[in-house]
């Protein structure tokens, strides 16, 4: 195992402990937190390999900086929207959002 | 060496604690504050790869901005002593089990892979990054600043409590009167 694999691994355990949460959590709010969970281990991902392997590493510093520009602009989205949910059905439990089920 | 993998093991273990707390506990509250402590631990590995901006905007970005967003959205709407039911245990293990099975299938896939070893230095300036930002990558950069005005905007317009012009409060009129 290289540093590489380490800072991978570090990256697949963080990637998979948000995909969990984000199947397992019914709080709009925690499922949020999940995704961005998820993120982080994206960008930590592109930047360990861009730094650690090829010849150019601030082209991923410059990907990682514009995927947390990605990430802010869709929390504030995601936490208005849980706001406005909260305000219409009382609740921002996913269960209680069944409105369009058939 | 030796101090920067000491530094990288204390970051992923904080990265990855922070993560479990995050996810697993009950309180709302507690899961944010998980959040941010695993943020740092990915601030801090950011800082043993040579990418102290990155760290810097990391913390100010998801720690800072988008925690104490996230305590507002939680101040807003959930209340923190509502009674919880429990998830029962089927779903709990399948979902484990789907985020197993994806460890697996990434781990298999990087074990496979090659990755070339290193040509250049490890660190990055940040005149370096601003560099590219202003130069190869300046049409992501105009993008991304449309893009956070556009949310902002957005983000205002849906949280915000008159919505009588909007179209759907129209068909939820009759709901909402007593």
């Amino acid at each position: 195992m290289t540093w590489l694999h380490w800072y991978l691994l570090v990256a697949l355990l963080l990637f998979c402990v948000g995909l969990y949460g984000l199947v397992q959590r019914r709080s709009l709010i925690a499922m949020l937190i999940a995704l961005e969970l998820m993120l982080a281990a994206v960008s930590l991902n592109i930047v360990a390999i861009t730094s650690l392997s090829g010849s150019s590493s601030s082209v991923g510093q410059v990907v990682a900086l514009i995927l947390i520009g990605v990430a802010a602009a869709e929390g504030a989205i995601a936490l208005s929207l849980f706001v406005a949910i909260q305000r219409e059905v009382q609740s921002i439990n996913v269960e209680n959002l069944s409105e369009l089920k058939g | 060496m030796n101090w920067n993998a000491f530094l990288f093991g204390a970051s992923a273990a904080l990265a990855l604690v922070g993560a479990l707390f995050a996810v697993g506990l009950k309180n709302i509250f507690h899961n944010i504050l998980g959040f941010a402590l695993s943020l740092v631990g990915v601030a801090g590995l950011f800082l043993t790869l040579g990418s102290d901006f990155l760290a810097i905007v990391l913390l100010l970005v998801y720690v800072g901005a988008l925690g104490i967003a996230m305590v507002y959205a939680v101040m807003l709407s959930q209340p923190l002593d509502t009674p919880r039911t429990p998830r029962s245990l089927p779903k709990v293990v399948g979902s484990a089990l789907l985020a197993a099975v994806v460890a697996m299938a990434l781990w298999l896939v990087i074990r496979r892979a090659h990755f070339p070893p290193s040509g250049g230095s490890l660190e990055v300036t940040p005149q370096m990054t601003g560099y590219r930002l202003l130069s190869d990558y300046v049409l992501a950069f105009e993008l991304i600043s449309i893009l956070l005005v556009i949310a902002m905007m957005g983000a205002v317009m849906v949280a915000r409590k008159d919505r009588s012009r909007s179209g759907r409060a129209a068909s939820a009129a009759p709901k909402a009167s007593p």
